[in-house]
């Protein structure tokens, strides 16, 4: 029988069978889309078509896919690095001021998101899409009304062939006991088992496209969305681009005895128009649910929170009065009777002078060092009577004017949770693929296909098996089949 | 930090090591009978694989009545550092092993699926065994769904390893016992007699040919490379040697030390060689660099004696003329263990684990590096299931790729958490 080579790839072309065996393209060269217009447009096309169904080509780009998986892993990524710089600043110096530039101008900072990435994303999906395409309507032609009338020639080609003394008719009956679709035709006789496991893959391919597809919904404006928010204890913060607020009651902390951590933990309520419609507690695997958002618990902070401070004056032991004073940000003025008020000229909650300048300035956003500079007013005289400082966790005397002076009586720890409210429309989407995905992965690989072809011929059956997977399972099948029907007879 | 109870994991310390002497047993046993039945020509050797068999059996369940016992010991699933995660890989494997046994009843399988479940067993033990209470971020169902099924789909993935190293072997056995003219017949002859499939064989170049063989005794060079690892860090752990560093703690001689380290801050080996030789290089870490010298050396040094005095030429030729057997058997039982491990990974090891992002994390996927080198292995496994299916790429080409899929997965479990730094750092290991 002549053999045609394949139109794609030249490759020896089997006598039968819709496909080229090397390339997976369709065979006599026109794919599916089999143009009758040989100009050069048409032929262009189908070109492009015969390219994207090759099982070759698709297993090529899975394994570019890979191989650039592989460059963004090894760069740390934009989103993933521990520092305040931003990534202008922090990749010269991380890399070297040679390496550093060009890893960001070849994308390799934000690999999964570069050009170049992409590009190949959508070449699978292409390949996806038109190899799947290209399959699954012959295949399903074939699989749907089989040949049943074949040829001796070609029972022998098959995997297993066995020559028994059987009749075609037992045959069929015993493969219909064990769950095969049969068909016969004139003394030739088909039958087949497992045929959804050929379905399989395209399901998994369906699944993938709809996982990709919710991988760029992401960019889709507004549906991902997020916001980081520190609460303190007691505090309650509206959550930006949302109509509610957060309360945190109480986060803590809890450890184990060697000092790992054991729970983190956010006593927390939703505020929404000033009523609490919800209230339960936030820890690391169980975010709160509400309204589409989530809020998780991602971290936690301590800071001097608020100071008790004794207002003395000179020859009197006991305060004259004890103010509390938020570290954070603290009032203008606190009256101290009715007469007597402290009002703050200057706060500094890092105080630290200026290494150029020698002026005070705030050294960090943390409160790690708070001054405060205030003076003593005379409300009835509108007299200032006093000026005094106060370096909170300073041992030292504190310096005054006149006969007023702070002290510090205690400082409260103030804790602030971090929290990041979270809302991804993409999310049920990828869940929904993914879910496709695993059922035509359960299609695949827990069926399997298995075909049996037999004639008789001269009072002799001819059968051939042919396994698309599992081979040695069709051989046991085939051994058990035809011993146990030799048994019957 | 006392463990719930712990005389429970002392027990599963003793039953652990139960398991490693079934499995080194079930090895031994499966080796000599094969062997022995290849000398005997069948006769006197079939009892030696089926004690295997028993050998295999007992060490299973030894090995999971150990990890059963160091749950209820712990308070939670064994899978939650390094030390319980390889154990775990090292039953996976071996479970999976038993189950495509039962299907296919390969003796010569267990010669080589055996080593690498020991190995796995004995790497196990370079890392601490302490319990280690859950950090919050553990604390969830999804952590032994996770890591458990990801470990199950990765124990297939193993015996697909040693299926597709064996049937490398043995078409490299063929080959050597046939003389020249075929041209490399790396297709083997389909069972049905097929003439037409011999046609059908793609042309083997000449450089797949040097390569093939070139790439068996690299392979070999590099699985002696890990055993002298293991080789290495296991006695000088449990003796106790330490170089402290200010940025590390070395438990090996510092040949190359820490960055910016000074030649010679700790001394000279052996009076000689100034300890640390050499500095790391800036973005890099020194201890690791310094124990992957060792490991070179080590592995060099066993790689060599083996080809020297045992194998007396090419370590691969040596083992290839000794295997016999079907290969097409061979090539059936890797890709059948891939079919099956396949989709256990992809749920385990991605679904889930982007279920459990997303809970606990916020995002379902960020390509961390370590989720991103799960997917790679996803994705060279996807490569080997399609290239299966174009024809020319069966045989040699694909189970060259099980190999390295497994080395990619080994790479995903180990390298990325020697090598970066990321959002999976949990797993306390040097």
């Amino acid at each position: 029988m002549p053999q045609t080579p394949c139109t794609a790839c030249s490759g020896a072309l089997p006598a039968d069978g819709a496909y080229c065996p090397w390339c997976g393209a369709s065979r006599s060269g026109g794919g599916s889309l089999r143009s009758d217009v040989d100009d050069g447009w048409h032929r262009f096309l189908e070109r492009c078509w015969n390219f994207f169904a090759s099982t070759r080509v698709g297993s090529i780009l899975i394994a570019l896919l890979a191989v650039a998986s592989v460059a963004g892993s090894l760069v740390e990524q934009e989103g993933l690095y521990q520092d305040w710089r931003p990534p202008e600043l922090y990749y010269p110096v991380r890399y070297g001021p040679f390496w550093g530039p060009l890893f960001m101008k070849l994308g390799l900072t934000h690999a999964y998101s570069s050009v170049w990435y992409i590009a190949l994303v959508l070449l699978l999906v292409i390949s996806l899409t038109v190899a799947s395409l290209n399959r699954l309507i012959p295949l399903q032609r074939m699989l749907r009304r089989p040949q049943v009338y074949k040829l001796p020639h070609f029972l022998r080609r098959q995997d297993f062939v066995e020559e028994v003394d059987l009749s075609l008719h037992g045959l069929a009956a015993a493969l219909k006991r064990r769950g095969y679709r049969v068909l016969t035709d004139r003394e030739s006789l088909y039958a087949d088992k497992g045929v959804i496991s050929r379905y399989g893959p395209y399901v998994i391919h369906a699944g993938l496209l709809i996982v990709c597809a919710a991988a760029f919904a992401k960019a889709v404006p507004g549906w991902e969305q997020g916001h980081d928010i520190w609460v303190a204890d007691g505090q309650t913060v509206v959550v930006p681009g949302t109509d509610f607020a957060i309360t945190s009651h109480r986060f803590t902390l809890e450890l184990y005895p060697n000092g790992m951590p054991a729970r983190y933990a956010t006593e927390a309520s939703i505020v929404q128009e000033g009523r609490e419609v919800l209230r339960d507690t936030i820890e690391v695997n169980r975010p709160l649910s509400y309204k589409g958002w989530e809020v998780y618990q991602v971290s936690w902070r301590e800071e001097p929170g608020t100071a008790h401070i004794h207002v003395l004056a000179d020859g009197i032991e006991r305060p004259l009065a004890t103010l509390a004073v938020d570290l954070r940000q603290p009032e203008r003025e606190y009256p101290i009777t009715d007469r007597l008020s402290m009002v703050v000229e200057a706060y500094y909650h890092d105080f630290m002078p200026d290494p150029e300048t020698g002026s005070p300035v705030n050294g960090s956003f943390e409160v790690r060092n708070p001054v405060l500079l205030v003076h003593f007013l005379d409300k009835s005289l509108e007299k200032v009577v006093g000026r005094a400082g106060l370096m909170v966790f300073s041992q030292e005397e504190a310096p005054y004017e006149g006969l007023l002076r702070l002290a510090v009586d205690r400082v409260d720890t103030r804790r602030y949770t971090a929290l990041r409210v979270q809302r991804d429309r993409t999310v049920p989407i990828m869940y929904f693929g993914l879910a496709v995905m695993m059922l035509g992965m359960a299609q695949t690989f827990f069926f399997h296909h298995w075909q049996i072809w037999a004639r008789e011929d001269d009072g002799r059956l001819l059968v051939g098996a042919q396994a698309h997977r599992n081979r040695f399972g069709l051989k046991r099948e085939l051994d058990r089949l035809l011993a146990m029907k030799g048994k019957e007879v | 930090m006392t463990p719930a109870v712990p005389w429970l994991v002392i027990a599963a310390q003793w039953l652990l090591g139960g398991a490693f002497v079934g499995y080194l047993a079930a090895t031994v046993l499966s080796i000599s009978g094969y062997l022995g039945s290849r000398i005997s020509h069948g006769l006197h050797f079939t009892r030696a694989t089926a004690w295997a068999e028993i050998a295999q059996g007992l060490g299973l369940l030894l090995h999971l009545l150990a990890i059963l016992a160091r749950w209820r010991g712990a308070g939670h699933w064994p899978t939650s550092n390094m030390y319980e995660f390889i154990g775990f890989l090292a039953f996976s494997s071996m479970l999976a092993f038993f189950i495509i046994q039962r299907i296919y009843q390969l003796p010569l399988l267990g010669a080589l699926v055996g080593p690498v479940g020991l190995f796995l067993m004995a790497y196990s033990y370079v890392f601490p065994p302490k319990v280690q209470p859950l950090v919050p971020a553990l604390q969830t169902i999804w952590m032994p769904l996770h890591v458990g099924m990801a470990a199950l789909g990765e124990g297939f993935f193993a015996v697909a390893f040693g299926a597709a190293l064996l049937y490398l072997l043995r078409v490299r056995g063929l080959e050597l016992a046939e003389p020249e003219g075929e041209g490399g017949p790396s297709l083997p002859k389909m069972a049905g007699g097929a003439e037409a499939a011999v046609s059908l064989a793609p042309v083997q170049h000449a450089w797949e040919e040097t390569w093939g063989r070139r790439g068996l005794e690299i392979l070999f060079y590099v699985m002696a490379v890990l055993v002298g690892f293991v080789v290495l860090a296991l006695p000088l752990r449990y003796l106790g040697f330490e170089w402290i560093f200010s940025t590390a703690t070395y438990h090996l001689p510092p040949i190359i030390g820490p960055a910016l380290e000074p030649v010679g801050s700790k001394g000279n080996l052996f009076g000689v060689i100034p300890m640390p030789l050499v500095a790391a290089p800036l973005a890099m870490r020194g201890k690791h660099l310094n124990t992957l010298l060792y490991s070179l050396a080590v592995g060099g040094l066993l790689y060599g004696i083996i080809r020297r005095f045992v194998a007396r030429g090419p370590v691969s030729d040596f083992l290839a003329r000794r295997v016999t057997g079907d290969p097409d058997l061979l090539d059936e039982i890797s890709y059948r263990a891939v079919a099956i491990g396949y989709p256990i990974f992809t749920l385990g090891g991605l679904v889930f684990a982007m279920i459990w992002a997303k809970q606990a994390w916020m995002r379902y996927w960020s390509w961390d590096p370590k989720e991103t080198w799960a997917l790679i292995a996803w994705l060279v496994y996807s490569a080997y299931l399609h290239l299966r299916i174009t024809r020319g790429w069966e045989g040699r080409r694909s189970a060259w790729i099980a190999v390295l899929g497994f080395g990619v997965v080994l790479f995903t479990l180990v390298g990325v958490n020697l090598l970066i730094v990321g959002l999976h750092s949990y797993a306390g290991g040097d």
